[in-house]
Parts: structure tokens; sequence; C-alpha cells
């Protein structure tokens, strides 16, 4: 380790560090937001859990690198365009999540949905009001894992130009200056202990009614 | 009023869980519906707040058909509370009370104070406002779930259930505090169960369906006990049907006879001069029965008062306030002398009864019945 080296390039290590946070961030939140009404209709309809659940087994398996590869053409991006990584990353998430998030409004009682039901919830707001909050814990756990493989998988994006801390990687390898692969590994893995840490902090506090002592 | 008019629910597989359905809840009443398992209601009681929609026939909440109103709003109108409450595990007990306020577009601060007047209303302390329903025991969810239905304070109360996840004893004080709300409230109530013994305690008029979703009979509970419609009712009521009924008669009329008494702290000499037949019963200074002493057996000889020691307890007393001749019969049946301790609502002894004159006066009730 040259130490030197680090304080030296600050700027352009928090620049990437910057860059890496929005492709991770952006990915997240867009397929959080995207899972969750596939996974309400996977949920709901039968034939539409028949057709999500296969495609996001499927998506999921692609290859990272193929898929960034590949969206420019069906995008019409540059192949340099941070959108390829965005979009890869959001489909990623969306795959993962759309399962879990299926699951977990399939564990939300049945009695408790039909007494909302009974007191005169209409299906929008019951939604919002019960079925989700409910499923929040299963859902947070789903999206750690989720949070955690974008955030890793950002780092391929370096391959084709957009890696955020990958690039230390790619750069490291070819200069054969194992300080700046260190630097970015150890980065990497912070940012994703951070993300992991918020989220879990973030379920914690809106759901304390999972962690009171049961009687029953 | 509910009105069902041949109503018929045929489920998709070709079930039909209500078949032609006629009959009419009265209003300001608890109407209970009862039967077996399958029976179908459950499905006549979730087709009026529209949780299930009739296949064919008309229901009607004051004359307007409920498959055309808005089915939340409906839904709105009407409390429901079903076996294990159903509460909402993320959310406060004040905040489940509040629910359909909440919905009707309460401000939170009205919500929360008509919360706090409801879980009072039905026996839960203060404190409990904060915590969730998993710290709560079955009973005292049981209460919230009331509370929550009233919340609005709605005019209908649909309960499909509610008791029967609780074990008997907490089970008794529910309905014991139910028939005290309605005391109070005046309610019209429909009521789901499978226990034929709480549809008899709670209903006004029992609704006993039968297999396949017919109405076998619908009547008050004493007519229910004294004339089932068929076999089906008279095995669904089960046994001692007789004895039951009687709960249902009043006891107006019923002669008191004279009942030898005696203070407690007199003598076994002056328990001796008042005792009729061998037996004397013992009373408080209030007049309040303490028990019977047998004066033949082994009463202590001379002028030595007499103590707890000597009484023969634990009789039932029949309270001619609220008295029916199941009471009465009962007090008799139970008492060691053969006279049965009729007490007013204080509890002080008024005259006794006898089984031969409760018997009579059943002849006679029977005789205005048929009249009737």
């Amino acid at each position: 380790m040259i130490w030197g080296w680090i304080p030296a390039n600050a700027d352009r290590i928090l620049a990437l560090t910057l860059e890496h946070l929005r492709l991770s961030l952006i990915p997240v939140v867009a397929g959080l937001l995207l899972a969750v009404p596939f996974g309400w209709l996977a949920n709901r309809y039968r034939p539409a859990r028949a057709v999500l659940i296969p495609a996001a087994g499927v998506l999921y398996t692609i290859p990272s690198l193929a898929l960034f590869v590949v969206l420019p053409g069906i995008l019409g991006t540059q192949i340099l365009s941070e959108v390829n990584i965005v979009v890869a990353l959001t489909l990623y998430t969306v795959a993962l999540l759309v399962r879990i998030v299926a699951d977990a409004l399939a564990a939300v009682p049945g009695t408790v949905v039909a007494s909302a039901t009974a007191m005169g919830y209409r299906p929008a707001r019951r939604f919002f009001d019960v079925e989700l909050p409910l499923a929040v814990p299963v859902l947070v756990a789903g999206l750690r894992v989720a949070t955690a493989s974008t955030v890793n998988l950002v780092t391929v994006g370096a391959l084709i130009g957009v890696g955020g801390l990958g690039e230390l990687f790619t750069e490291g390898f070819q200069l054969n200056f194992p300080t700046e692969i260190v630097t970015g590994v150890t980065l990497v893995v912070l940012l994703t202990l951070v993300g992991d840490a918020l989220l879990l902090g973030l379920s914690r506090a809106s759901t304390p009614w999972s962690r009171v002592g049961g009687r029953s | 009023m509910i009105e069902f008019r041949g109503v018929t629910k045929r489920f998709p597989d070709g079930t039909v869980a209500v078949d032609r359905l006629d009959l009419s809840v009265d209003a300001g009443k608890i109407t209970v519906f009862v039967g077996p398992s399958g029976c179908g209601k459950t499905t006549s009681l979730r087709m009026v707040n529209r949780m299930i929609e009739p296949s064919d026939g008309v229901i009607t909440v004051d004359g307007r058909d409920v498959m055309a109103t808005d089915a939340a709003e409906l839904r709105r109108g009407m409390g429901y509370v079903i076996q294990h409450a159903g509460l909402f595990p993320h959310r406060t007990i004040r905040d489940n009370v509040a629910t359909v306020p909440l919905l009707l577009g309460w401000t939170k601060a009205r919500a929360r104070k008509r919360a706090a007047e409801l879980m009072e209303l039905v026996g839960l302390t203060p404190e409990m406002a904060r915590r969730y329903p998993s710290q709560l025991s079955g009973g005292q969810q049981q209460r919230v779930g009331v509370a929550r239905a009233l919340a609005a304070d709605p005019p209908i109360l649909l309960m499909d259930e509610p008791f029967s996840a609780v074990d008997p004893v907490v089970r008794e004080g529910l309905q014991e505090e139910l028939l005290r709300l309605q005391a109070e409230l005046g309610k019209t109530i429909v009521f789901v169960t499978h226990d034929i013994d709480e549809a008899i305690k709670l209903g006004d008029r029992v609704a006993v369906f039968g297999s396949g979703g017919h109405l076998a009979q619908y009547d008050e509970p004493g007519t229910l006990l004294a004339r089932p419609a068929n076999d089906f009712v008279d095995g669904f009521v089960g046994r001692d049907r007789g004895y039951r009924g009687l709960g249902f008669l009043p006891a107006d009329g019923l002669p008191l006879g004279d009942l030898p008494t005696v203070a407690a702290g007199a003598t076994s000499a002056q328990a001796r001069v008042a005792a009729d037949r061998g037996w004397v019963l013992v009373v408080d200074a209030d007049r309040r029965p303490l028990g019977w002493l047998p004066v033949n057996g082994s009463l202590p000889a001379g002028d030595r008062p007499l103590g707890a020691g000597d009484l023969v307890p634990g009789e039932s007393l029949y309270d001619v306030a609220s008295g029916s001749l199941r009471g009465a019969l009962d007090a008799a049946l139970s008492s060691p002398s053969g006279l049965g301790v009729a007490v007013d609502a204080d509890g002080v002894v008024i005259g006794s009864v006898a089984a031969t004159d409760v018997l009579d006066a059943l002849a006679t009730a029977r005789e205005h019945e048929a009249v009737a």
C-alpha cells in the first residue's frame, strides 16, 4: 500500500464514490417502485404470477456484462452511457424483488385484509394502509439483498467505462497498482455495509409492532 | 331493519350456501343466526355488508337495496366483528379503534378521542391505547374488535362468531358485556354462532339454519325451546330443552309462601321453635340468607349460639326482580329443605317458593300461550 496515493487522489476518489452511489441508488429505488405493482399483480392474479415470476427468474440469470453490452442496441443509447447501467441494474432489482413482494403480500393474514375490507376500506387505500405496511419486514429483507447486489454489480460497469469505484479496479489492474484496487474494494464494501445498516434502521423504525413481546 | 327476500347464494363450484332465504331482522334487537357448519349462516351475514354478493334475491337495509349502495360506504355504516378480532397488527389499539372514523374523514384528534371513549365503554384501560394487538390476550383483543366496530356509532353491528375462539370463562364475560352494551346502545345486531346456548342467551330472536342453506326455524328463544319446528331443530337445540325453556317464562303470579327464619346468633332452642318441618333459614341482620339449618340432626344442645359451621350452604336463590320460572324451580330443587329462597333485588329474603307452585305456574303460562 502506498498511503500517500489516497490523499493525492482524494478528489477523484470522492467523485467516483458519488457516481457509485448514484449508479446504485437510482436502480434500487426505481426497481422497488416497479417491483411493488408487479409483485401486487403476481399476488393478485394467478396468470400474472405464472408469467412474471418465471420471467423475473430468467432475467436474473442473464450475466450483467452481457446486459450492459446488449442494452444500447435495444435502448438506442450510447455504448458508454450511464443509462445502460442504470436500466440494467433496475431490471435486476425488479427481477429480484417481484417474487419477494408477491410472497410478502401473500403472507399478510387473510383475516386482517378481510376485516379491513369490512371496515370500509377501498382496495387502493387498503393496500397502502394495511397490506404494504404489513409486508415491510419481508420486503426490506429482500431490499437489503438487492441493495448489496446492486452496489457490487455497479463495479462491473467499469468494463464498459461507467463503473463508479469499479474504475479503480480496472485501472489498478492495468497499472499493476494494488493500492488503487484495495482502496476501491474497501470503499465498495463500506458502501454496501452502510446501505444495509440504513435499510435495517429504516425497517426497525417503521415496524415497531413487529418487535413487541407477543402474548398469543 | 334488515330484510332478506328470496336470497340465494350459489358459489362458482355449484354449492348452494343459502337457499331462498326470507327473513327480517328487527331494528334495535339481537338476531342470532345459528346452525351447524356449512349451513349458510356466515354467508348470509356477509351478504349484508356485501363481503359476499347474493346470486339471487334482494337484501335491503332500511328499505335500500344493499347492491345499489357503494360497498365501501355501506360497510362504514355497519360495525363488523370477526373471530380472532382481525385487528391490524401494525397499529396501536387506539388507532385500531379509530379506523372507521378516520376512513370517514374525521380529524386524527377527534378520532382518537372517540377511540378513548370506546375503549372505556368496552372495559379497556387507557394504558392499553399505545399497545399493539399482539400484546393483548384473546379476550382483550375481542373487546378491541367490538370497540372498533362501534367507533363510528353505526346503527348496525354484524358479529361473525366473535367469541368462539376464546375460552369458556372469557366467553361468558364477553357475552354479559355484549348484553350490557346492547341494553345501553340498542343496536341492530346480527350475531352468527354455531353454539346454540350462546344463541339462546344472546338472541332476542334466533334463526336456526339447517344444512343446505335452509332456514329451519326463526323464533324467540323461548319458543324455540318450547316448540321446535321439526326434528332437526329439536336435535340441534339439544337436551334439557324443556328445563332451559323455563328460563324464558316469566314468573309473575308465582305465589310466595312463608319461610321459617331465625337471626344469626340465635340459640338452638330459638331455632327449634322457628323451624318448620325440620328446617330453618338463618339470616343476617339485614335479612339476607346465610344458610339452612337442620334442627333434627346434630343440632348443638342447650343454648349455644349457632355458628356458620352448623349451616348447610350453597343453594341457589330465586331473585324475584329478574326472575324466571327456571330460577324459581332451581331455587326450590337446590334447597335442602325443599323450599326455594326468594330474594329481592337487594338480596333480602322475601318468601319461599315451592317446586309444585312452579309447575302450576308453568301450566298457567302454557294456557296463556295457547290462548294467545
